[in-house]
């Protein structure tokens, strides 16, 4: 990791941001009560960011008093983790956790109402609004974002080329097109892929299409399950024409989320719908790739605004410390580390400086993150991400067996079911 | 199980040897077995009858994760009889557990038999035979999930070199083919399990017995089934006791194989239980799931004991 | 009968058979270890390749080389847990095994039928109430209580056995052992315990497979990332960002779960073998 932190630092010395030596206890945004936190936490993060969060958290003790131990838990069981940990009143001081889960945490008062801090903080309104809606629960901030990341569509360059296609698609019958005219290149090549058997994988790449045509999965409250509108029919009906077409390959059909990018980066594919997380990989390949703005049916565009949201637990021992951790995770200084480290900053002000200028993938991403969009719903792992939720269930049996309207009324009833059972 | 327990008990109650001998030095040697067996007991009562016992309060109550838990009485039950996902669960599970004890059983009377001959090369086959029980059933799955994968798995590419699946073929989008390539690895993983209890079973048996057979001129099959397998009911009847229990309990190999899928149709009964307790955080449904369960099980054993009893009595 | 199946088959039938099955038992093995040294080239190749062609220790030095994970300690975690669990469980169940089988006490039956009991009982479900009862003991985020909760899920197998191998014992043996002076527990120790040591190693050894391969149990009931055992974190080194699969890593993660079994079973497979036929059937 030496690497890393050497590269951190350069990029911190050129912005200035680093103050020579770093002194224990001056963190700028710590205003408030009087002495300087101390003590010990705990943070937990999921195992997807085990790459920079061990990082990360060396940084902060090294120019802290407060002194953060580190656990990594694995994504698949990150919830079921917490949830136990919490009810017993285990759970660590401080949560990194996928933001779609927070209102869930904050409902149920897991996740501490932070409001005062949020509110002292001078780039509150920098934040990106889909982070934000997330951890807003009776309108009080029960945390603050953290990593970023946002839905685009991938295009290999060079299959566009060889197809002739000039341009990125637009609207639906363009990608199909495009889709139908890379199939037809042969010697394997497939037009367009996705993962059929992943939940958290669709929500973040599918509803895209249906926003950007006007429609909801869910109402804005999270208490109305919408998977029957048209809009949903649509869309459905968008990667179902593709797949009669022949443009999607047979591994779409079983993919838990661990195909597309082996496949993107094996040349073969010519579209498919990933995140910022997907660019080093990417970058790491032969394959000569752009990004573009998911679309809608006739235009306009898109984005799901993923990745994690950071918040103090209810119950702990060291809030002040805690409080510490949580706000120097969104300063200046954390994002921007971040933003060079493969995670897209939280901060319009940041997303702009040093995230976008880093190449046109990433400009795409910084795009869909300011205006990314969740569902907000306290069930959102049992309707959208769990692997056999009814949202996943509906999109693959819509896609691959093709009976739309039954599979969409099955998921509706069962998502509503869902939702009201939790209520 | 409790067929061995009976008769081992009745065995040992007739010869009493010990008639003569002072009671106090019976009283001591109870005693000492009361004192070696208590730590066994506290163990099981703390860690197991505690946590079981808590479990059927749960289950009469709606208990989220987080929040308070409320008595509802039966409600969990009665839902769970009318929840066409539990109901399709135990459907699967039992459809499973049909598939894959006569295929575990055949196969690992057939593997028995091959090794019975106790000589060094049967008990070096024996040995290979045996070896993957010692493997996790987490890892097992593992590494048959990646010799199965469409393109990149050694197990796909040379079905699909001898021509039995299709160059496109995704062996786990089909609802059959995916079950098969579990029982393909439940077996690989369990068989010489099997193949040793039986084997066991199976050098119980005298000599002479199936020799007078032959002498009277039975054949193969006939001594195999009127004289072999007969014999070997207290055999057959644990094996199969435990084979049906273990599958009905099935969990790990689906989850990790093949998630549930293709469309949630290889959803296991405890796959499902742990997605209400820990994917929608239903606890007390999720208790009552495994309470059913568990009665499930208790009646299937049983009636498996029972069959394998009365014809004992024929 | 069928040992007359083997006598009517051509001999060369039978190895011909033997040695085709062989090769389908043990080739998981070897894509196993195969693909666990493919370098990461060789590891996307279609179709696969049977052998690595540059055979290299990356995927295993990637297991160690993880942010925030220490693969060694969870691995000295691992075989702490499993073999104080497995001791514990060879102790408790001979004690009880030879209490049940051997002085019938009033309610050996009652301890020994519960015990079978939970064989029926699905783990998953009794695992929450678990989490609560160790937490209400001080046994939370504890090695120590996630040996005992093993030892608990591995006394009823090896109860089954110990049982079993106690009562296969002549009467007139452990008689004769007291007739000659010894004391009930010497007469144990040094007349049973030899003899009853098949059985010993079978429950010894299940015991070790079970725990050592653990994952669920693990990951709910310990917190501390320096406490996670080897399955664990296995999972978490498998998976690379945002649910990609390393295969390469998880086949070396694998080889590295199955080594330790594979030669602890190679080495005590002659008790093994032998303990399962005495022990499991009575």
């Amino acid at each position: 990791m030496i690497p890393r932190s050497i590269r951190f630092v350069a990029a911190a010395a050129a912005l200035g941001l680093l103050a020579a030596g770093c002194s224990s206890n001056n963190n700028g945004t710590t205003a408030s009560s009087g002495g300087t936190p101390s003590g010990t936490i705990t943070v937990w993060a999921r195992d997807a960011e085990k790459d920079f969060m061990g990082n990360l958290v060396k940084q902060y003790n090294s120019s802290h008093q407060v002194q953060a131990t580190l656990t990594v838990i694995p994504s698949a069981n990150y919830v079921q983790k917490l949830g136990t940990a919490a009810a017993a009143g285990n759970g660590p001081d401080v949560s990194s956790l996928d933001l779609v889960f927070a209102p869930y945490f904050a409902s149920t008062g897991v996740l501490e109402d932070i409001s005062d801090v949020y509110n002292t903080l001078p780039y509150k309104d920098q934040f990106v609004p889909g982070h934000v809606a997330q951890s807003t629960w009776d309108s009080k901030i029960y945390a603050l974002p953290f990593t970023g990341d946002a839905s685009v569509l991938f295009y290999n360059k060079d299959l566009f080329t060889k197809a002739g296609i000039t341009t990125p698609p637009t609207t639906w019958a363009e990608i199909r097109a495009d889709a139908k005219k890379i199939t037809a290149l042969g010697s394997g090549t497939y037009g367009f892929t996705f993962a059929g058997a992943c939940g958290g994988c669709n929500v973040f790449e599918f509803t895209p299409y249906i926003w950007a045509s006007g429609g909801q999965v869910l109402s804005k409250d999270g208490k109305t399950a919408m998977l029957d509108s048209q809009q949903v029919t649509d869309a459905l009906q968008f990667y179902r024409d593709m797949y009669n077409d022949g443009s999607i390959p047979s591994a779409a059909e079983t993919d838990s989320g661990n195909q597309q990018i082996p496949l993107f980066t094996s040349g073969k594919i010519g579209m498919t719908a990933l995140g910022a997380f997907a660019i080093p990989s990417f970058a790491s390949s032969k394959v000569n790739y752009a990004a573009t703005p998911l679309p809608g049916q006739n235009g306009g565009t898109a984005s799901f605004a993923g990745g994690d949201v950071i918040g103090v637990i209810n119950g702990t021992k060291n809030r002040a410390g805690a409080v510490d951790f949580v706000k120097w995770a969104t300063d200046t200084q954390a994002q921007t580390w971040l933003a060079k480290n493969g995670s897209a900053p939280i901060r319009k002000d940041l997303l702009d400086s040093v995230y976008a200028t880093q190449g046109q993938s990433f400009e795409m991403v910084a795009k869909g993150l300011e205006e990314g969009q969740v569902p907000f719903s306290v069930v959102e792992n049992a309707i959208f991400n769990d692997n056999n939720g009814p949202w996943v269930k509906m999109i693959h049996d819509s896609v691959f067996t093709g009976n739309i309207k039954a599979a969409q009324a099955t998921a509706q009833s069962a998502a509503q079911k869902l939702i009201d059972q939790a209520s | 199980m409790s067929t061995s327990t009976a008769s081992l008990d009745q065995k040992r109650a007739l010869p009493r040897r010990g008639g003569a001998r002072p009671r106090s030095l019976n009283r001591r040697r109870q005693i000492l077995g009361a004192l070696f067996t208590l730590p066994t007991a506290v163990m099981i009562a703390t860690f197991f009858l505690v946590p079981l016992g808590m479990t059927f309060w749960m289950s009469f109550n709606q208990w989220p994760l987080l929040g308070k838990h409320k008595w509802i009485g039966l409600e969990n039950y009665s839902a769970a009889l009318s929840d066409p996902n539990f109901l399709q669960a135990l459907q699967f599970t039992l459809e499973y557990t049909v598939v894959i004890t006569p295929i575990l059983l055949v196969l690992g009377f057939g593997l028995a038999a091959l090794v019975k001959r106790g000589n060094r090369p049967a008990r070096f086959f024996q040995s290979v035979y045996f070896l993957p029980v010692a493997i996790g059933l987490a890892s097992g799955s593992f590494l048959w999930l990646f010799m199965a994968q469409s393109q990149i798995g050694p197990m796909w590419d040379l079905m699909r070199r001898i021509g039995l699946i299709g160059a496109k073929s995704n062996l786990f989008a089909g609802h059959w083919s995916s079950l098969m390539v579990v029982i393909a690895m439940v077996t690989w993983k369990v068989v010489g399990l099997q193949m040793l209890l039986l084997l066991a079973g199976l050098q119980s048996i005298p000599d002479e017995v199936t020799e007078a057979a032959r002498v009277d001129g039975a054949s193969g099959w006939q001594r195999l089934w009127h004289i072999t397998v007969p014999l070997m009911r207290p055999t057959l009847a644990l094996v199969l006791v435990f084979s049906v229990a273990g599958s009905l309990l099935a969990f790990d190999q689906f989850y990790i194989m093949t998630s549930g899928g293709p469309s949630n149709s290889t959803i296991t009964a405890v796959y499902s239980i742990y997605r209400y307790s820990f994917i929608q955080f239903k606890l007390g449904y999720g208790a009552a799931l495994s309470v059913l369960l568990m009665v499930i099980l208790a009646m299937v054993s049983a009636v498996q004991m029972l069959l394998l009893r009365n014809t004992d009595h024929t | 009968m069928i040992s007359d199946i083997r006598r009517s088959l051509p001999r060369a039938a039978w190895w011909t058979l033997n040695v085709a099955l062989t090769v389908l038992f043990l080739s998981p093995l070897v894509v196993m270890a195969s693909m666990a040294l493919k370098s990461s080239g060789d590891q996307g190749h279609i179709p696969p390749t049977l052998l690595p062609s540059h055979p290299t220790w990356a995927n295993f030095r990637k297991l160690t080389s993880v942010q925030g994970l220490n693969i060694f300690h969870n691995l000295l975690n691992s075989i702490m847990v499993s073999v104080s669990a497995t001791l514990l469980v060879v102790l408790l169940a001979s004690m009880a095994g030879y209490g049940i089988a051997r002085t019938k006490f009033p309610g050996a039956g009652i301890v020994f039928f519960v015990a079978l009991a939970s064989f029926m009982i699905p783990f998953q479900a009794i695992l929450t109430p678990l989490y609560m009862l160790l937490k209400n003991m001080g046994l939370n985020d504890s090695l120590v209580g996630l040996t005992l909760v093993y030892v608990t899920f591995n006394l009823p197998f090896a109860l089954f056995i110990m049982r079993n191998a106690f009562a296969s014992v002549p009467q007139t043996l452990e008689e004769a052992a007291r007739v000659d002076g010894c004391g009930t527990i010497r007469a144990i120790v040094q007349i049973m315990v030899p003899i009853v040591k098949p059985g010993l190693i079978t429950a010894g050894l299940m015991a070790f497979f079970n725990t050592w391969n653990e994952f669920f149990a693990a990951l709910i009931l310990i917190t501390s990332q320096e406490k996670f055992t080897l399955p664990v974190t296995l999972t978490m080194v498998a998976s690379g960002s945002f649910g990609q699969i390393d295969w390469g890593s998880l086949q070396a993660g694998v080889a590295l779960t199955i080594i330790p079994c594979i030669v602890i079973y190679l080495l005590l497979q002659r008790y093994y073998v032998s303990g399962m036929l005495s022990g499991a059937l009575k």
